[in-house]
C-alpha cells in the first residue's frame, strides 16, 4: 500500500535522519516512535506527502481522497458549527452525506448536542473529537495520527484509541507517531524507532519489547 | 561544487579588470567624446546614467531567470543568485534615477519628469526593494525561497505592462528623448559601448563576490543550528 | 462536478466572513476614511476633479484588498486548516480561485459603499454609462483579485501582516492601477481620453497575466509546509 525506501532527509544542510525504509500494509497499525527531535512528524509528513524527501523512494499506490490526517491540529474553524466544518470537509474530499449522517458522526463522538454551536467555543478535547469525527467521515484506508491524544482527557483518549483500533479493524492502515509508547504499545502491529538520525529499530511489537530489553541491559 | 570554485577564483580577475576598464572609460568619457553642443558638460552624466539603467535591468532579469530556474530545481545557488542580482539591481536603478533626475535637471529644468523609462524604473525600484523586504521578514528559510522565488517571476513579468502604461499615462514625448538614441555621434557611441562593458565587468565581480559571501553566511548558519 | 468544486470553499470563507463580520467591515471603514480625508486636501468650494476621484476611490479599493486578502488566508492558519487543504485531493489552485472569487465578492461589496462616498465627499455627480463603469470596475477587479489572491497567503505566520503585503503587493499594482484611474476619470465626466479602449487592454492584460502566473506559481506559494 505504502512503501518508503531508504529515505534521507536534510533541512537546509542539516541531516534529519537517514535510510528509513519502511511498508505498510492494510490493516496494520504501525507506531513511529523515538526521543524528541528525532524526525518523527517529519517522517510523517514525508509519508502524507507534504514535504518531498531529499532522497530515498516513497511509493505510494493510494490517492490522496483515501487518506486522513488526525494531527494536534485540528483543522476546525472556529467561525464555522460543528456541522459545517463537517460538510465542508465531506465537500472537500466529495464525500456524499445528508445532514443525517453527518449528525449520527457527531453522536459517535459525543457532539450530537452541540452540532449547530460554533466550533469557536468548543474546548481542546471537544474539538480534537470534531476532527476525530471528521476523520471517521472520511472512512480513509490510511489512518495517519500525529500525537493526536495531545491535551485530552482520559475519556477522549480512550474514544480515540477506541475508534482507532475499529479503523484498524475495518482494513485501513495506521501509522501513528506517539510520546505515550507504555500506554499505545498493545494496540499496535509494527514500530518503527528513530535514535541518532536513522532507524534504530523497526519490526514487529513482540521484537520491540525484547531489543528494548536488550539495550535497557546493555546500559 | 566545481562552478563555484570557478566563481570564486574569477572574482579578484574580474575586480582588476573592472577597476581598469573603468579607469579607460575615464579617458573615453572626458577626452575621447566631444562635449556636448547644448548640455555642454553635463552630457556627460549620461555615461554613468545609462550603464547603471541597462545593468539595473540586466540584474532584474537574472532575478526573473534565477528564480524560474528556483522554481523548476530547488537549487539554493539559484536563490542566492536571485538575491545578490536583486540587491545589485536596486543600487543601479537608485543610482540611474539619481543620475536620470540630474540630468531631467539640467535638460528640462526639472528634478523629475513623467518619462516612460524613468517612471518605469521608479515602479521597478519599489517592487524589488518590497522583494527585499519580503526576503527579509519571512523566517521559514524553504518559505523564504519559494515566495521571493515567485515574486521575482511575476515582479519581471510585469515590466512590460509597467512601461507601457507609464507611456500611455502621459502620451507627449519630451522632445529631447526622440533624438536620444539616433543622434548619438560615433565617438559618443563608443564610449557609451566601452562604459556598458566596463560596469559590466565590475557589476559580475561584484555579483559573484555576494554570491560567495551568502554561501559562506547560509553553511555557518548550517553549523550553528542545532 | 469538479470545475465546482472550489465553491465550496468560497461559501465557507463568506460564512466564516459574515460570521463575525470583522472581516468586511475593517476594509470598509478604512476605504471611508480613506475617502474622507482627501476630500479634506481640495480648499472648501473648489471642486474635487474627476481624476484625483477616481485615484482616491482606486487607493481606498487597493487598502481594502489587502485588508481582504489578509484575512480570507489568515482564517486558514488558525487550528492549521491549511495543512488540511494540502493534505486534502483538492488541487491548489482551486484555493487561488475560490480566494479570489470570495475577494472579488468582498471587494465589490466595499465599493459599494466607497461609491456614494466618491458622490457625496468629493461631489463627483455626472456620471456616465452606468454599465460601462460597472464594466470597468469587473475588469480592474479582476486584475486585483488575481494578484491579491496569489500574494495574499504570503505573508501568513508573519506578525507585521499587512504592511507586508502592501509593501509587496502595491508597486506590481501600478500599471492597474494607471488603467483604472484614467478609465475612472473618463467616466466620471473628466477629459475625454481617447485612450480608453488602450487602457482597458491593459487592465485586461494585467488580469490575464497575473492570472495565468498564479495558476502556475500559486502551488509553489502555498505548497511550503
Amino acid at each position: 500500500m505504502l512503501r518508503l525506501d531508504r529515505v534521507t532527509h536534510f533541512f537546509d544542510q542539516r541531516l534529519v535522519f537517514k535510510d528509513i525504509s519502511l511498508l505498510i500494509e492494510p490493516g496494520r497499525v504501525t507506531l513511529l516512535a523515538g526521543p524528541n527531535g528525532a524526525g518523527k512528524t517529519t517522517l510523517m509528513n514525508i509519508i502524507s506527502g507534504l514535504i518531498k524527501p531529499s532522497a530515498g523512494l516513497v511509493e505510494h499506490r493510494l490517492s490522496r481522497d483515501r487518506m486522513a490526517f488526525l494531527g494536534h491540529s485540528t483543522f476546525v474553524y472556529p467561525g464555522l458549527s460543528a456541522l459545517d466544518n463537517l460538510r465542508f470537509w465531506a465537500k472537500v474530499y466529495c464525500r456524499r452525506l445528508n445532514d443525517d449522517d453527518i449528525m449520527q458522526l457527531l453522536r459517535l463522538v459525543g457532539l450530537k448536542a452541540f452540532a449547530y454551536e460554533k466550533a469557536g467555543y468548543f474546548s481542546r478535547g471537544m474539538s480534537q473529537r470534531l476532527s476525530l469525527a471528521r476523520v471517521l467521515m472520511l472512512k480513509p484506508d490510511l489512518l495517519l495520527l500525529d500525537e493526536p491524544g495531545t491535551g485530552l482527557d482520559s475519556d477522549s483518549r480512550k474514544l480515540l484509541r477506541s475508534k482507532i483500533k475499529d479503523c484498524a479493524r475495518a482494513g485501513a492502515a495506521v501509522i501513528w507517531v506517539s510520546h505515550t509508547l507504555e500506554e499505545d504499545l498493545d494496540l499496535t502491529d509494527r514500530i518503527l524507532f528513530l535514535e541518532n538520525k536513522k532507524q534504530a529499530f523497526y519490526g514487529t511489537t513482540q521484537a520491540f519489547r525484547s531489543w528494548r530489553q536488550g539495550k535497557d541491559v546493555e546500559h | 561544487m566545481s562552478d563555484n570554485s570557478i566563481m570564486v577564483r574569477s572574482i579578484p580577475a574580474l575586480a582588476v579588470m573592472g577597476a581598469a576598464g573603468l579607469i579607460i572609460a575615464q579617458y573615453f568619457i572626458w577626452i575621447y567624446a566631444p562635449v556636448e553642443a547644448t548640455m555642454g558638460i553635463m552630457q556627460k552624466i549620461f555615461y554613468f546614467h545609462l550603464p547603471m539603467a541597462w545593468w539595473g535591468l540586466i540584474c532584474f532579469f537574472v532575478v526573473f531567470c534565477a528564480s524560474l530556474v528556483f522554481l523548476i530545481s530547488k537549487n539554493p545557488f539559484m536563490d542566492r543568485l536571485s538575491q545578490a542580482a536583486a540587491e545589485m539591481g536596486l543600487l543601479y536603478s537608485a543610482l540611474a534615477l539619481a543620475t536620470g533626475s540630474l540630468w531631467a535637471r539640467a535638460a528640462w529644468n526639472t528634478w523629475w519628469t513623467w518619462d516612460p523609462r524613468l517612471s518605469t524604473t521608479l515602479v521597478m525600484w519599489f517592487i524589488y526593494a518590497g522583494y527585499l523586504a519580503l526576503r527579509q521578514s519571512i523566517d521559514n528559510p524553504q518559505k523564504m525561497r519559494a515566495v521571493s522565488a515567485v515574486l521575482g517571476v511575476v515582479a519581471f513579468l510585469n515590466v512590460p505592462l509597467v512601461f507601457l502604461s507609464a507611456r500611455m499615462w502621459r502620451s507627449i514625448h519630451p522632445a529631447v528623448f526622440g533624438s536620444k538614441g539616433g543622434g548619438l555621434e560615433p565617438e559618443m557611441m563608443t564610449t557609451v559601448l566601452v562604459c556598458i562593458v566596463a560596469w559590466g565587468i565590475l557589476t559580475s565581480g561584484i555579483l559573484f563576490y555576494r554570491l560567495r559571501q551568502l554561501d559562506i553566511k547560509d553553511r555557518v548558519k548550517n553549523l550553528f543550528i542545532f | 462536478m469538479l470545475n465546482i468544486r472550489f465553491l465550496c470553499l468560497t461559501v465557507k470563507d463568506l460564512k466564516l466572513i459574515f460570521s463575525d463580520g470583522s472581516g468586511i467591515i475593517q476594509p470598509v471603514l478604512l476605504g471611508l476614511i480613506l475617502v474622507f480625508v482627501f476630500s479634506l486636501s481640495t480648499p472648501i468650494g473648489e471642486e474635487v476633479t474627476a481624476q484625483a476621484a477616481a485615484s482616491i476611490f482606486w487607493l481606498a479599493t487597493s487598502f481594502a484588498l489587502i485588508l481582504v486578502f489578509n484575512t480570507l488566508y489568515s482564517m486558514e492558519e488558525t487550528n492549521q486548516a491549511r495543512t488540511g487543504l494540502l493534505l486534502s485531493p483538492m488541487p491548489l489552485q482551486h484555493v487561488w480561485v475560490s480566494k479570489a472569487l470570495t475577494g472579488m465578492l468582498l471587494l465589490l461589496l466595499a465599493q459599494l459603499f466607497f461609491f456614494p462616498a466618491i458622490i457625496v465627499f468629493l461631489g463627483q455627480e455626472n456620471m456616465a454609462g452606468w454599465w460601462t463603469l460597472l464594466g470597468v470596475i469587473l475588469l480592474v477587479d479582476w486584475g486585483l483579485v488575481a494578484v491579491g489572491s496569489l500574494l495574499g497567503a504570503v505573508s501568513q505566520g508573519h506578525a507585521a501582516r499587512d504592511s507586508l503585503l502592501s509593501v509587496v503587493i502595491f508597486p506590481l499594482l501600478i500599471p492597474l492601477l494607471l488603467a483604472g484611474i484614467r478609465m475612472g476619470a473618463h467616466l466620471l465626466g473628466g477629459a475625454d481620453d481617447e485612450n480608453l479602449g488602450a487602457w482597458g487592454g491593459i487592465a485586461f492584460s494585467f488580469g490575464a497575466v497575473f492570472t495565468g502566473a498564479a495558476i502556475v506559481l500559486f502551488p509553489f506559494i502555498y505548497n511550503e509546509y
